[in-house]
């Protein structure tokens, strides 16, 4: 095992070589793009095996790598924004033919106006995919989770494609220390791939027909219940992980808690920016509050007593979302949060910042944190750091 | 390999319905002449209507369901399946 100072990005292709993945369908897009760069040079040197099939869109991305763990072996794809958006069809597919995939999502805003910079809305927008989805806040987890992510989707009593979300930029070119497993000691943890069924012309079968309603109903159900059940599996191999590749690491959980447990108030959120709002509780415990957080870092499954646990006797809980769900007042962390714990905690506060890249670091988390603590008058809030210069519209017939 | 009960997935094996199956109409069907039948399932790969059947490393013909159109013949690099006409 060694320590390395890279980026996000990096962490994930070194991951994919460790876990030995068969075929990487492949299509750039910013800030993804590095990870098959990254690929593609290693496999240039001959440091993996992995065959890249470069395509024409990501649409073709997920639809090469969809087959080729159809065929039998160790997929892997990436994608951002558009591109995620652009898959979305074939995602479905994958998910309704439960086969395991495993796919990086370098989060990043959705057009238009165009936009390259990071938020969360590309990822939960494929919440009711099918997928399992877990969302990384350092490069380390990035690798991680992204190991786990084969050990997860192959397991039997999943058998679901699963997706790791990472924030654009913020994570994905920034170089911090990563700790990397040894080859041998992540072929001790992946056990050799399995799935469900396999194409192969000596035993043919039938896939992606029609399904009569009955049958159609009765798969979707078995993708309920498997993500449902899926959250005993997650905590068992990530204890597994825990014990054979990072001790440091702690994989027992689905979410984290930080400073929970004597709390008054808390934070829940997703994602990179939980670094800077555990500093800024920090600071706010210093000042005598009782404030803790809870980083979500599986949205699906979304594990309902996990949180309850978590949040229950809270006196208000505010929800921090950097995506949006426009028209319902809050981001879909917000909805689902306070979709479970409603019953149980009297005041449950959503702000939504963060979008497109807007900077919000511990001196602003710390100014929303003071606010909410205050008490926030408004269930929903919008926070801008800055002042929004004032955009004059114009008809095409003025313009002469 | 064990599955859950839950466990459910989109998959049927090939099986025979009344739909396709050819009626009295067809002119000319392929017989494989076995000496030459290399397996390389070039016809298996082609046939429009899958009634090309592996099987011990070499081809069968599903007569029930084939409608004679021939793809197979021209396929074969052998030149093992040839065209008879139907008594």
């Amino acid at each position: 095992m060694i320590r390395k100072v890279i980026s996000g990005n990096e962490a994930v292709a070194l991951g994919v070589k460790l876990a030995r993945v068969g075929v990487t369908g492949i299509y750039p897009i910013t800030p993804q793009t590095t990870i098959i760069e990254k690929l593609a040079e290693m496999r240039a040197k001959g440091e993996i095996e992995t065959e890249i099939v470069r395509v024409e869109s990501e649409h073709s991305a997920m639809a090469a790598t969809f087959g080729a763990a159809l065929g039998g072996v160790r997929a892997f794809t990436a994608t951002a924004s558009q591109g995620l958006l652009y898959m979305h069809e074939m995602i479905w597919w994958v998910a309704g033919s439960r086969v395991p995939v495993v796919m990086v999502v370098g989060t990043r805003a959705v057009g238009a106006p165009w936009n390259i910079w990071n938020e969360h809305t590309d990822f939960t927008s494929e919440r009711d995919s099918g997928w399992i989805m877990a969302f990384a806040s350092n490069p380390q987890e990035a690798l991680d989770l992204t190991l786990q992510a084969f050990r997860i989707s192959e397991d039997e009593r999943v058998f679901l494609p699963m997706m790791v979300g990472m924030d654009g930029f913020i994570l994905s070119h920034t170089k911090t220390n990563v700790l990397i497993p040894d080859q041998e000691q992540v072929d001790d943890f992946l056990l050799p791939r399995r799935q469900p069924y396999v194409i192969d012309p000596e035993d043919p079968i039938g896939m992606g027909n029609i399904f009569p309603p009955e049958g159609y109903m009765r798969l979707r159900e078995s993708i309920d219940l498997a993500l449902r059940n899926s959250e005993d599996i997650i905590k068992e191999i990530g204890r597994e992980y825990n014990k054979k590749i990072n001790p440091l690491g702690d994989y027992s959980t689905l979410n984290v808690s930080y400073k929970l447990e004597d709390a008054d108030y808390a934070i829940v959120l997703m994602g990179a920016w939980a670094g800077d709002a555990m500093e800024a509780v920090d600071t706010l415990r210093e000042k005598g509050i009782k404030i803790g957080m809870l980083r979500i870092r599986y949205l699906r499954p979304w594990s309902e007593k996990e949180i309850r646990n978590a949040l229950k006797d809270k006196r208000a809980v505010l929800v921090l979302d950097r995506s949006t769900s426009f028209g319902r007042g809050g981001g879909p962390l917000y909805v689902e949060v306070k979709s479970t714990i409603s019953d149980i905690v009297p005041q449950i506060k959503g702000v939504v910042s963060g979008l497109g890249g807007v900077t919000v670091n511990k001196s602003e988390l710390l100014y929303i944190f003071n606010k909410f603590v205050e008490g926030l008058k408004d269930d929903v809030i919008w926070y801008y750091p800055k002042e929004v210069g004032k955009i004059e519209l114009r008809t095409p017939r003025d313009i002469e | 390999m064990s599955l859950l009960e839950y466990q459910y997935f989109p998959v049927t094996r090939p099986n025979k319905g009344a739909g396709g199956r050819t009626g009295a109409w067809r002119i000319v069907k392929p017989v494989v002449d076995y000496n030459k039948c290399i397996g390389c399932k070039a016809c298996f790969m082609f046939c429009p209507e899958s009634t090309i059947v592996p099987s011990n490393g070499k081809v069968r013909v599903d007569y029930e369901y084939c409608k004679g159109c021939g793809v197979c013949a021209n396929v074969c690099p052998v030149k093992a399946i040839s065209m008879v006409n139907e008594q």
